[in-house]
């Protein structure tokens, strides 16, 4: 039998797809997650209201937010999912070596991670048409058009992206040591209030990491700061990954 | 060419050594049959070969490449053992589509026409087969997939007498079609020894025989006659085991020598002793017996 020269896109490329196939659960899961989402939604995610004379309003505000939160929190968890012992052991079974099954799993995050964002902003709509036929409001659509579309699942895309690679990350620490199940969470839970009760008036240190994405009001630079920020958990989690041993 | 090249490998965990400084080569186009005890270190050392886990110590080459994290060497060889694990969410016909995509001497046809012959069905999930058929279905991608390294870590784990037959006779039919290299451990030796070329026995993480099978056959033969004559006879020879097979009567497994005057089987027959060949199971159990327990698991019962 003559020997094959295997290379590292062709193989990229075959475990990608193996993995479309393989975590078709993960799919299945969002849709779960995201029907959940809307039922919370119904009721409208905000609401205001004011009254003078004879005359009250009450504004309900339907918006895919909810949505947009718990599909964040579907993409942190199949990524942890995705660097757990069974997963990784499929793709030993066919060909692969470290580096390519960990650039196979960024590419599938990354597809699953558009999927979400394009769902997510699409179902404030679904979930405006909703109210409106069955639950007899009148309906203010606010919209910039198809821009405002493409803007929305693409910072929505960076979002999930992002969360996904910390999972990712973090499911990584996890496989190297259980420690790291007890570590994690202290360290959540620590940074939460680390600052947050010094004298100086300074916001706590968590909030100032979270507000460093979110109140970025250029696009572009929004774009840059998830990337480099995506593309380092990925490399450390890959880099840890590539010397981790095969145990079935 | 050599397709595995080993040099004092060493795998330990935690300070406790599986393998210890093993060193032998493997021929290309060869069957090779990895023997040894419960423990003795052959998982690990083909998971090695396959790039699974990565060597403590010493070189291991395949295809005279360093095999952990290697995709020349993943993209050539298949690992098989009923260990394989399938994503839960495919089914078995999919399945074979995925060995498809990823070996490029993949023979769909083979696989289609053993798949129907072993009575699987494409819509059938591998976590719910049964031991012997999970067997079955991974030896099918194993050999269809024509990896010029296929290696089968207890490939007839739970498959009945009639599958093992068929399995050994479709291994050696496509080997003989296609030549690869292939390496089987098993617990087996009676019924792969015929297939096999080259036999790799190894104790406690060390080699103890790597011999063509040819050669293992005529390693050592069984004596057997009057217990003092018998004594006499393999005194200062090489004894594998002994025993009493009766009033007066030993029964002793010697390691042929040509050295000396004669061989051994010449001087006994001389002697009127009844001398008989060894099978190569029995060989490889009398060699990795421990000297201590020489008179087998009738002395733990015997001493107390």
């Amino acid at each position: 039998m003559s020997l094959t020269t295997t290379s590292l896109v062709e193989t990229v490329k075959n475990q990608y797809f193996y993995k479309l196939k393989a975590n078709i659960d993960s799919f299945s899961s969002l849709v779960g997650i995201q029907s959940l989402a809307m039922l919370f939604s119904l009721g409208g995610v905000g609401s205001s209201g004011f009254s003078g004379g004879d005359i009250s309003v009450n504004i309900k505000y339907y918006s895919s937010d909810m949505i947009f939160v718990f599909t964040m929190i579907w993409a942190f968890i199949t990524a942890i999912t995705i660097t757990t012992k069974p997963y990784r052991n499929y793709d030993f079974t066919f060909v692969t070596n470290r580096l390519s099954s960990s650039l196979a799993n960024v590419l599938f995050l990354g597809s699953a991670g558009l999927l979400g964002a394009i769902t997510s902003v699409l179902s404030g709509n679904l979930l405006q048409i909703i109210s409106a036929l069955f639950m007899d409001e009148q309906l203010y659509h606010l919209s910039g058009g198809s821009s405002h579309y493409i803007l929305g699942i693409l910072t929505t895309f960076f979002y999930l992206f992002l969360i996904s690679s910390i999972g990712y990350f973090i499911g990584t620490l996890v496989q190297i040591s259980k420690v790291f199940v007890v570590i994690i969470p202290v360290l959540f839970i620590g940074t939460l209030f680390f600052q947050a009760f010094s004298l100086k008036e300074k916001e706590p240190f968590f909030w100032n990491m979270i507000q460093f994405y979110t109140t970025e009001t250029t696009v572009s630079l929004f774009i840059l700061k998830a990337v480099l920020t995506t593309v380092a958990f990925f490399t450390l989690a890959t880099s840890v990954l590539n010397r981790l041993e095969v145990k079935r | 060419m050599k397709v595995i090249e080993c040099s004092e490998l060493t795998k330990s965990y935690n300070r406790k050594k599986v393998l210890n400084q093993l060193s032998f080569s493997i021929e290309e186009n060869t069957i090779t049959g990895l023997v040894g005890r419960n423990g003795a270190g052959k998982t690990t050392l083909l998971k090695i070969i396959a790039g699974y886990i990565k060597n403590t110590s010493g070189e291991v080459r395949v295809f005279s490449e360093r095999s952990f994290n290697s995709l020349n060497v993943s993209g050539n060889s298949i690992f098989v053992d009923d260990q394989m694990s399938f994503p839960p969410a495919l089914q078995l016909g999919e399945l074979l589509g995925e060995a498809k995509r990823f070996y490029p001497n993949y023979d769909a046809n083979l696989a289609k026409r053993l798949f129907d012959y072993f009575g699987f069905d494409e819509k059938a999930y591998h976590n719910r087969l049964s031991k012997g058929k999970t067997s079955t279905f991974n030896m099918i991608i194993g050999l269809a997939s024509r990896c010029p390294l296929t290696i089968f870590d207890e490939p007839t784990t739970g498959m009945d007498e009639a599958v093992r037959k068929d399995f050994y006779r479709a291994l050696l039919k496509d080997y003989i079609a296609h030549p690869r290299t292939i390496i089987i451990s098993s617990h087996h030796v009676d019924e792969v020894e015929d297939i096999l070329e080259d036999v790799l026995l190894i104790n406690k993480g060390s080699k103890l025989l790597h011999l063509p099978i040819a050669e293992v056959k005529e390693w050592a033969c069984g004596i057997k006659g009057n217990s003092e004559t018998v004594l006499k006879l393999i005194n200062n020879k090489e004894v594998l085991y002994q025993k009493e097979v009766g009033m007066n009567t030993l029964y002793a497994v010697v390691r042929k020598d040509s050295s000396g005057s004669g061989s051994i089987e010449e001087q006994a027959q001389l002697a009127g002793l009844e001398v008989t060949a060894v099978r190569s199971s029995d060989l490889f159990v009398h060699l990795t017996t421990e000297a201590k327990s020489k008179g087998g698991i009738d002395d733990v019962f015997n001493n107390y």
